[in-house]
């Protein structure tokens, strides 16, 4: 019986062989040829701006913080008006893993996942990204997020200057 | 002693115990902003609620406010206390700005931790939030009021217990708010401790504003070097840049608190003109050179004049490491002097303070706070060891008397920390004998102690504020290795070489001298005078031992490598591209390791502890104890 059994097997083969010649072909012929990523895919990391067109990033440490490889470093610093902002922010992408967890930690929406996975350079310390080759000139996702028109100490608006916020009090008052 | 039991674990504790310590001291951590061990209750935050489900009182009750009684059942795992709490933060929540991201505080911050931990994440209040306006505090200390939980801790650490006057708590129910009635900087010379007290963002440091995060801080146990009093420390450094310094809890000495002085002083550790190479001859030259070279000239001097020609110059800022090492080199190569302070009457005042102090007479500051009668002899605490201030007004408040004596104690230092003071003319017009625990604060002097010894004989006990972080080091090893003064050694005319430590020389004793040879973290006159010039590390740099004014050793350890601030290296916008494998500024060694270098160079063994002979026994000291006390 093991006779029959085996040729049986030898045709189904062939026959799903020569059933597979006349399908179209999965592979594409990459780099000529490009397949574009779900919006969600996670390669470059990229630094946003808010809709005012200012840097989100507040260099609040929350991304190297949650970075398992600790491939993110950056100094934070205070501009004239009180804003905090990164001084320099810096990404090693040779040790970046993608994982996402920046982006998931960052509380401003400033640092986010692009869909760009072709990073490829000769030299390693080409892969190591400033500030300037991560900032763009875009919201990203989530374009209408501004972070300090939602926090309370005054940057953007004046102090009570929020939608949410009463103005400051005056505290020699004694009215109720 | 009454009997409790707190989440099922009996235990017995003295009356008078809070709950809230109670459950401490089984472990059992319960939330509390307004509670503080050094400060005490308010019942301010309501945020440590606890269940009372059997004995004299039951229901929900705020364990900072209920002192055990005998047969208490606490419950702080119970569902309606879990719940207030719960609420207790959520109503702490209403009015706060939500700016973590771009708070100082955050990563260290209570509320943080207890908004987190009871669970509150989704915003319900509907109402608009209350907001203030912030005050300008002076150059320290930065103030955003929006963030207040009002917890008073402030206004009860600034006014009680460091006699402030000029920070308090103004409006009322919601509107309280805590600041100066105008703005200015904080007078109290203890205003630095609102950052580290604060629970919340109110008060943060503005030296290190917007520098770094509590967990990217390298930081390490660590004493200030500002004084004698041996205050415990946290310095705290991110990117080779020494950012801040925070109190430590040491409750022999400083209890919770530090000074401004020991906060926010120079201490040169990040400055440019640090000096970081070894010089020879003013030029820039290698560790080895440098060594080899003043080997040879060492020995060259002690050709043409003889061993006796040096001296070995110690200091009272160097450690004790450093100047135990110093008398070694000194005895090995048998040179002429070795010296630890540079005048004579600074070398007099240190031996007569070791000899007037012992186990009996010399106190910790803990017990400075316990004396029923405080005279201050001559001296101004503010420069000498503001901390003592601190510790006699918490005397003051115990209802100890507290006396003025001599023209030189000036009424401004106790009227920084609001005391009431008698002034007398001299220690004689006190009456000791009247009080149990008496106590002289006196400034150093190498004469007429006949006063104070007659005061030792009355009871009294005795604080000598001194000059360096280490003086009663220097002053033992004075006393012990027959050292001399600097000033008394030149004045022989013998001596032709120097091998100064840390030592602050004054430029016109340096005439005369052939060989100068200065290992020190400070640039100087005799720095750029000296023939080989060796960098030494800052006290935040190594590992070592002060011994501070009442002879407790303690053991600081490595907060960060030296080198040079990241911040601003070339280029100025991003940290430079370029490996290395040590950091640039990073030579300096620690003045124990140059000097056992220098001695294996002509000769001695080589060295592997620093520590040995008579100091041994303080090889293992923990520098997260209190200390050892020597006398």
């Amino acid at each position: 019986m093991s006779f029959f059994a085996d040729i049986k097997a030898l045709i189904l083969g062939f026959w799903t062989t020569l059933r597979h010649l006349g399908r179209r072909s999965a592979t594409i012929q990459y780099p000529e040829e490009k397949r574009s990523p779900f919006p969600r895919f996670r390669a470059r990391i990229v630094l946003t701006r808010d809709p005012d067109g200012e840097e989100r990033c507040v260099a609040c440490y929350l991304c190297s913080a949650a970075c398992p490889v600790d491939c993110i470093s950056m100094q934070s610093a205070e501009r004239p008006n009180g804003r905090r902002y990164a001084a320099w922010f810096r990404i090693n992408f040779s040790r970046c893993i993608f994982c996402g967890l920046c982006a998931e930690a960052c509380p401003t929406m400033a640092i986010q996942m692009t869909p760009d996975y072709e990073i490829c350079k000769r030299d390693v310390m080409d892969l190591v990204y400033e500030k300037e080759d991560l900032l763009i000139d875009g919201c990203g996702k989530d374009p209408d997020y501004n972070f300090y028109r939602h926090s309370g100490i005054g940057v953007v608006n004046p102090r009570g200057g929020n939608p949410d916020e009463n103005p400051p009090l005056d505290v020699r008052s004694l009215l109720p | 002693m009454p009997k409790l039991v707190i989440d099922t674990i009996e235990l017995e504790v003295p009356a008078g115990t809070l709950i809230l310590e109670a459950a401490r001291s089984v472990g059992i951590m319960i939330p509390h902003f307004c509670y503080h061990p050094a400060l005490g209750n308010a019942g301010a935050c309501r945020v440590c609620a606890v269940k009372l489900i059997d004995g004299p009182v039951k229901g929900i009750q705020m364990s900072c406010m209920t002192p055990v009684q005998e047969g208490m059942v606490v419950s702080t795992t119970d569902a309606d206390a879990v719940a207030m709490r719960r609420h207790v933060i959520e109503w702490l929540m209403i009015n706060h700005p939500h700016d973590c991201p771009v708070c100082d505080e955050g990563g260290e911050c209570l509320l943080q931790d207890y908004t987190i931990a009871a669970g509150h994440g989704t915003r319900r209040y509907q109402g608009k939030k209350r907001t203030h306006s912030n005050q300008y505090l002076g150059e320290h200390v930065q103030h955003e009021m929006n963030r207040c939980i009002q917890c008073y801790r402030c206004v009860r650490f600034y006014q009680d217990f460091a006699g402030g006057t000029d920070l308090g708590v103004m409006g009322r129910a919601s509107t309280i708010y805590y600041g100066r009635f105008c703005e200015g900087s904080l007078e109290s010379p203890f205003s630095g401790n609102l950052p580290d007290l604060c629970p919340t963002g109110v008060y943060t440091d503005k030296a290190a504003r917007f520098r770094a995060r509590y967990w990217d801080y390298d930081m390490a146990p660590s004493l200030c070097p500002h004084c004698s009093l041996g205050c415990a420390t946290i310095p705290a450094a991110r990117y080779r840049e020494l950012l801040k310094i925070m109190a430590r809890r040491n409750d022999a000495v400083n209890g919770w608190f530090l000074c401004d002085r020991g906060r926010f002083a120079d201490h040169g550790v990040n400055s440019p003109e640090r000096p970081r190479t070894p010089l020879l001859d003013g030029r820039e030259t290698t560790w080895d050179e440098a060594l080899a070279v003043l080997a040879t000239r060492i020995g060259e001097l002690f050709v043409s004049h003889g061993p006796g020609s040096l001296a070995v110059v110690g200091s009272p800022r160097l450690t004790l490491e450093g100047n135990y090492q110093a008398a070694l080199l000194a005895e090995f190569l048998q040179a002429g002097a070795l010296c630890y302070f540079v005048e004579r009457d600074e070398a007099a005042a240190a031996s007569a303070v070791v000899s007037l102090l012992t186990g009996d007479t010399a106190v910790s500051l803990a017990e400075v706070e316990q004396a029923d009668c405080i005279a201050l002899v001559e001296c101004d605490l503010r420069e000498q060891g503001p901390m003592l201030l601190l510790a006699v007004r918490q005397a003051w408040r115990k209802g100890a008397k507290i006396f003025l004596v001599g023209e030189g104690s000036p009424r401004e230092q106790t009227d920084s920390v609001s005391l009431e003071t008698l002034r007398v003319p001299t220690l004689a017009d006190i009456p000791l004998a009247d009080y149990s625990t008496p106590l002289v604060i006196a400034t150093p002097s190498g004469s007429g102690t006949a006063d104070i010894e007659t005061a030792v004989t009355a009871g009294a006990k005795l604080v000598f504020p001194l000059s360096g972080p280490n003086t009663f080091a220097a002053a033992l090893l004075t006393r012990e290795h027959r050292a001399t003064s600097l000033a008394e050694a030149l004045a022989s005319g013998t001596i032709k070489g120097l091998l100064a430590f840390e030592a602050d020389l004054p430029e016109e004793l340096l005439s005369g001298i052939s060989l100068l040879a200065v290992a020190d973290r400070f640039p100087s006159a005799a720095m750029i005078k000296s023939d080989v010039f060796l960098p030494t590390t800052a006290w935040v740099e190594m590992d070592g031992t002060f011994i501070n004014h009442e002879g407790r050793a303690q053991r600081f350890r490595k907060v960060m490598n030296p080198g040079l601030p990241i911040k601003g290296l070339d280029p100025a916008l991003h940290p430079p591209r370029v490996h290395r494998l040590d950091a640039p500024g990073g030579e300096p060694r620690p003045a124990w390791r140059i000097i056992a270098d220098l001695a294996e160079r002509l000769g001695a063994e080589q060295l592997v502890e620093p520590l040995s002979g008579r100091w041994e026994f303080l090889r293992d000291l923990d520098p997260e104890g209190e200390g050892e006390r020597i006398l």
